[in-house]
């Protein structure tokens, strides 16, 4: 009976498709492969021998991600309900992997699988979380809005980013992951007045911290997160080691002026910037495209996070609401936190650009989460037409 | 639906939720305004800072490791240009006051042991140090040769011998030099600034010459120390070119030793306003040599000694700059692209167009037509000369102007006068015109002709070289003679049409595309079919009234006699690598078939005859055959009686291995009209190239040339009784009448003759036109326009007589 409704209602209505953010989406991504040329092309000719090597990489994950895009998009999102749990169960399992002699390191960071091609189990975590949580919000429908209900539900997004935290020991990672819960959960509950609480209770400690830092009680021989944090404050006193990252990149958007050297043109990629096409890439872009450039990029992803927006307002159900508010979280963050410490507005930690930084996983699993997208936005009902 | 039922009504994402999300939306948008107004404070408070900071470490941090530039060696592999290693030496004031200053004594005792010229003092060096230091990278000495620099280096390397040596250090780079000096000076070109080419094969091969640099440069590892890693700089590749260095010595000892010999002999300056030679090999199109006078050290380049640098007085008010470069002029007021620096031969060019124009639209340096009142505006041809200048209204400094007038003689000097340079080429191209007839079957060779000594096209009078006429001539008697009236009626037989499609074909107007800077574009030079007159056909079937370039026409001729294949002239066949390696051969390259085997047969056996029998006899090296044909080209304004006199020509006779092309640009002689000039010069040349050949000798030498060749051994000086015939003795003394007769020429204002004054040694035959003898003085009188000849020679007495007016 489903079938019959459903072709009849095909014949009524347009299905409809976000080309808008389609067209952002490829966009990013061309733009990001170009300027991962641009920026790693130096370094990948001095590594490598062959200056598109991280271009070469890159475009084959774009390709693969593409394709699993469509595939996801075509898919009714309904099904991945019942792999709630073990996309949960995975997630964990995954980053329980890097420990065996499948996971290895790279730049002193064990933080990638070797499982035929290379996975970031964090990635996968972070898609993993966004179906879980969307589909156990749905479960728990009412509870949620009481305060046990958000307690618990925070309480479960705990153990995976303490997973993250500890074995990756990516605390950025772990950040995002609760993140994107934190706001999952914040958009399906009534109140404001607890968020508040918590976030500025949060930002408080946050500012201890710094505090203490500042007056030299915690310092960097405790843990490397306090140098972090010392770098930040003063990146100019650590400028040949823990701040010379930030500096260099501080250097690269000031010297970029309104409209930038020209594509190509950075200096600061040749050698200066360590490991520009990771975190780095977007203070390559403000070198080489000015302010104008980089105006230009914050835009996109605004116009991006803008859609999913429009398309959680109009989904079907709340379970595919929560979906893509999972999927704008996850990219609002990235992007935020990237740009903030690259612009030192935060402490450095490693957090990459969506589309633009280098990485397979991570532009995989994005582009995975964008087919969640238009999957739910494939369901949505035009106003003007049937039912 | 089934599923659905279980989860009870599917859950609606509420009207409250929508809100909350517009909430996040809001604060995400807030962050994004943070981080750009962040952006922004950054780049506003910072950005001067942090450009200046990104710009000293570039300096610092990294640096740049030159790429050693390629060398151009010749066909034997002998090196013309190379570069050297040399170092520059750096000190860092910033290490050298660290520790209490420790190092600065030791280090400066170090650096004022050598003998190393230093751009500081001793004491200079001391100051500069402790009042800059911050200063990490200062270069005190430049370009300092290894020799030099061994003993400092020396001390450097041995860190444990000598522990306070901090803070100074070596920075390799490369020096062009040029074993030969300024052999070749035209083709090779030099290196100005930084590795850019100037000029000849430097600038047009800059790219593969000059490599990629490398780079040294410092990153964070994973102990967040700073490492240091090298990129190896990519090294030039070398050039090997056709040019044979011996061939090279020869041709310029020899236009050297014609221009000492003529040197202020009929004005004050050089033996010619520019002497050229190309040799070619006629099979491949490669240069052997190409060179042309006067040269310059291309190690020294800009050395402006013995050059006469001229500052017109009037330089403060007017602005009008005279350059000399030890000569007369340096532009070639032909060359309509050239800012030609004698100003009146320029302006008056420039108005004879003007006139002209109404009837036939020439180009520049051609005109066909006589408009009344030459002399008129001869005469008041200053004073708009003046009014013209006048628009650079600026005063001059005299520093300004002596400079302007500097550089402008260099750039004169620094030019290829064989590829930048047009002119007309004159009867050097009437193989072409006999080509193009031959092989369209417009001519058969079995045509004879009848030459009075003018020939009325239009309505004028074109006289031949010799008034008298050259009566009955054969074909190859045309030729032979360079009869201007012959070839007259061969142009008026092939036509414009054809004509053009040949002058097309053997690529005049257009570049040859030589591998080589500064190729003049000569396609306004040459005729417009559709804008020909009947005279313009006439006189360029003689090679007037159009502009080529050297390399043109010895591209050209090569086709000529090489069986009709015109190849794309070049310098350079093979690049190779650093490590030797051949990365790119650049094979002779045929670009068009110009005229059939046949054709280029019986042009070869025109052109023996022409050595053989005719004008070129002086043309022919002792013991070889050659083939070839003389020109003498009237230059605009044709009233100046200047001439470009040149030979063109190929030797051995039955198989050609060389093309020659010999162009002399007004002679410095009383006379310029003679193409003996040319031919001697070329004579001189093939005296010892084609030995140097190993080209066998075929024909028997006479006891006066055994005697010659072995004094030719000991000197290649040329006794100067040879060089001026008789002829030009005459019109020397002839010469000073001159302007005596200007009544007579303003009368008569539509002849054009075009001299041709080559060795005409015949008598006047029968069926000539009569001519009435003068009875004041002996000469006999032209019954066209009254002019008066020499009964000898068959020219003008009165050299103004022949001019265009």
């Amino acid at each position: 009976m489903s079938d019959v409704r459903g072709r009849r209602k095909k014949n009524k209505e347009k299905t409809f498709f976000d080309y808008t953010m389609l067209f952002i989406v490829l966009f990013l991504l061309c733009f990001g492969l170009v300027m991962l040329y641009s920026v790693s092309s130096y370094e990948a000719s001095l590594d490598f021998g062959d200056s598109a090597y991280y271009l070469k990489k890159q475009a084959q994950a774009t390709l693969f991600g593409l394709v699993l895009m469509f595939v996801v998009m075509m898919v009714d999102y309904h099904i991945w309900r019942k792999l709630a749990i073990p996309a949960y169960l995975v997630s964990a399992a995954l980053i329980l992997l890097v420990l065996t002699p499948l996971g290895y390191e790279v730049n002193g960071a064990r933080r990638w699988l070797n499982v035929g091609i290379s996975l970031q189990p964090a990635e996968v975590a972070k898609a993993g979380m966004i179906l879980f949580f969307a589909a156990y919000v749905c479960k728990i429908g009412r509870n949620v809005q009481t305060l046990k209900g958000v307690i618990k539900t925070l309480l479960l997004g705990v153990p995976i980013s303490v997973l993250v935290l500890t074995i990756t020991e990516n605390l950025s990672t772990a950040i995002i992951i609760f993140g994107i819960i934190f706001m999952m959960v914040f958009v399906a509950t009534p109140n404001y007045k607890e968020y508040f609480i918590l976030g500025f209770s949060l930002f408080a400690v946050a500012a201890v911290f710094v505090l203490l830092v500042k007056k030299g009680v915690l310092t960097s021989e405790q843990s490397y997160r306090f140098g972090r944090i010392e770098a930040w404050l003063n990146p100019e006193a650590y400028a040949s080691t823990t701040g010379f990252q930030t500096l260099q990149a501080l250097y690269a958007i000031g010297s970029g002026e309104v409209f930038g050297k020209g594509l190509g043109q950075s200096m600061q990629k040749l050698g200066f910037i360590p490991e520009a096409q990771n975190d780095m890439v977007f203070s390559i872009i403000c070198e080489e495209l000015g302010l104008f450039g980089a105006g230009a990029v914050l835009l996109m992803f605004l116009i991006l996070i803008w859609r999913c927006l429009v398309v959680a307002n109009n989904a079907e159900d709340m379970y595919g609401a929560l979906i893509v508010v999972g999927v704008m979280a996850h990219i609002s963050l990235q992007v935020i936190l990237n740009v903030a410490v690259v612009t030192n507005t935060i402490p450095n930690t490693g957090i990459t650009l969506p589309f633009i930084s280098y990485g397979g996983s991570a532009v995989v699993f994005l582009l995975i989460e964008i087919g969640l997208v238009f999957s739910v936005a494939r369901r949505i009902k035009l106003r003007n037409s049937g039912e | 639906m089934g599923r659905k039922k279980r989860d009870t009504k599917p859950q609606r994402f509420t009207g409250r939720m929508q809100k909350k999300l517009t909430v996040l939306f809001l604060i995400i948008l807030a962050a994004f305004g943070v981080l750009t107004v962040r952006l922004y404070a950054i780049n506003r408070d910072n950005g001067e800072e942090y450009k200046k900071q990104v710009l000293s470490q570039q300096e610092y941090d990294s640096k740049v490791l030159p790429a050693k530039r390629g060398e151009i060696v010749d066909c034997n592999g002998t090196k013309i240009a190379v570069s050297q290693k040399v170092y520059n030496v750096v000190v860092d004031a910033k290490t050298l006051n660290s520790n209490d200053g420790q190092y600065l004594e030791p280090v400066l005792n170090a650096l004022y042991d050598t003998d190393i010229e230093f751009s500081y003092t001793r004491e200079d060096l001391r100051s500069y140090i402790i009042s800059n230091p911050t200063s990490q990278y200062r270069i005190i000495a430049k370009k300092q040769k290894y020799d030099l620099i061994s003993p400092l280096m020396e001390k450097l390397n041995d860190k444990a011998g000598n522990p306070n040596l901090k803070g100074v250090w070596l920075e390799n780079t490369y020096q062009r030099t040029y074993p030969y000096g300024s052999l070749a000076c035209d083709v090779i070109g030099f290196v100005q600034g930084d590795n850019e080419g100037a000029y000849g094969l430097e600038e047009f091969y800059n790219e593969t010459l000059n490599g990629t640099p490398g780079r040294e440069y410092g990153y964070l590892n994973d102990d967040e120390n700073l490492e240091r890693t090298i990129k190896q700089p990519d090294n030039g590749k070398t050039l090997v070119t056709s040019i044979d260095v011996n061939i090279q010595s020869i041709v310029e000892k020899h236009i050297l030793a014609f221009n000492k010999e003529h040197e202020n002999e009929f004005r004050e300056g050089n033996g010619s306003k520019n002497t050229g030679v190309i040799i070619m090999n006629p099979h491949t199109g490669e240069v052997m040599a190409m060179a042309s006078y006067p040269v310059y050290d291309l190690n020294d380049p800009r050395n402006t000694d013995g050059m006469n640098i001229v500052v017109d007085e009037d330089y403060a008010t007017q602005g009008i700059i005279n350059v000399d470069v030890g000569e007369e002029e340096t532009g070639e007021a032909e060359d309509g692209e050239e800012e030609a620096s004698g100003e009146e031969e320029s302006t008056e060019e420039k108005e004879d167009t003007e006139e002209n124009g109404d009837e036939t639209d020439a180009p520049a340096g051609k005109t066909t037509t006589a408009p009344a009142g030459v002399g008129d505006h001869g005469a008041d041809g200053d004073g708009e000369d003046a009014e013209e200048e006048k628009e650079k209204d600026r005063p001059k400094t005299y520093e300004e102007a002596y400079e302007d007038a500097k550089m402008e003689a260099l750039n004169a000097l620094w030019k290829n006068f064989c590829i930048t340079t047009t002119y007309e080429p004159g009867s050097t191209y009437k193989p072409f015109t006999m080509a193009a007839g031959l092989e369209e079957g417009i001519l058969t060779g079995n045509e004879s002709y009848n030459c009075t000594g003018v020939k009325e096209v239009g309505d004028h009078q074109i006289h031949c070289n010799n008034r008298f006429g050259h009566g009955m001539l054969t074909f190859s008697g045309a030729l032979e003679q360079s009869c201007n009236v012959a070839f007259m009626d061969i142009g008026a037989k092939i036509g414009k049409k054809i004509f053009m499609k040949y002058n097309k074909l053997y690529n005049f107007g257009l570049k040859t595309n030589i591998d080589l800077t500064g190729e003049a574009m000569t396609n306004t030079l040459v005729f417009d079919v559709d804008k020909m007159v009947p005279t313009d056909l006439a006189i360029s079937s003689f090679g007037q009234g159009f502009n080529v370039t050297m390399i043109q026409m010895a591209a050209g001729f090569c086709s000529l006699i090489n069986g009709g294949y015109y190849y794309q002239p070049h310098v350079v066949t093979r690049v190779i690598n650093d490590e030797g390696a051949t990365v790119k051969t650049i094979e002779p390259r045929v670009l068009k078939q110009t005229v059939s085997e046949e054709t280029s047969a019986k042009i070869k056996e025109l052109c023996n005859n022409v050595v053989s029998e005719g004008t070129g006899k002086s043309a022919r090296p002792a013991g070889y055959r050659i083939g070839g044909k003389t020109g003498t080209a009237e230059k605009y304004p044709r009233e100046k009686k200047n001439y470009v006199v040149s030979f063109i020509g190929f030797a051995p006779a039955d198989d050609p291995q060389i093309v020659i092309y010999t162009v002399i640009d007004e002679p410095n002689v009383p006379s310029q009209a003679s193409a003996r000039y040319a031919t001697l010069l070329t004579r001189d040349i093939l005296t010892e190239v084609l030995p140097y050949m190993h080209v066998f000798m075929t024909e028997e030498l006479s006891e006066e040339e055994r005697a010659e060749l072995s004094e030719a051994a000991l000197t290649f000086a040329r006794s100067s009784d040879k060089t001026v015939s008789e002829n030009e003795i005459d019109e020397e003394s002839t010469g000073e009448e001159g302007t005596g007769n200007e009544g007579a020429q303003g009368a008569d204002d539509s002849v054009i003759t075009f001299e041709e004054q080559e060795i005409t040694e015949q008598e006047p035959e029968e069926g000539k036109r009569e001519f009435a003898t003068d009875p004041e003085t002996g000469y006999l009188i032209d019954p066209t326009d009254g002019a008066l000849l020499d009964p000898d020679t068959g020219r003008p007495v009165d050299p103004s007589v022949s001019d265009l007016e």
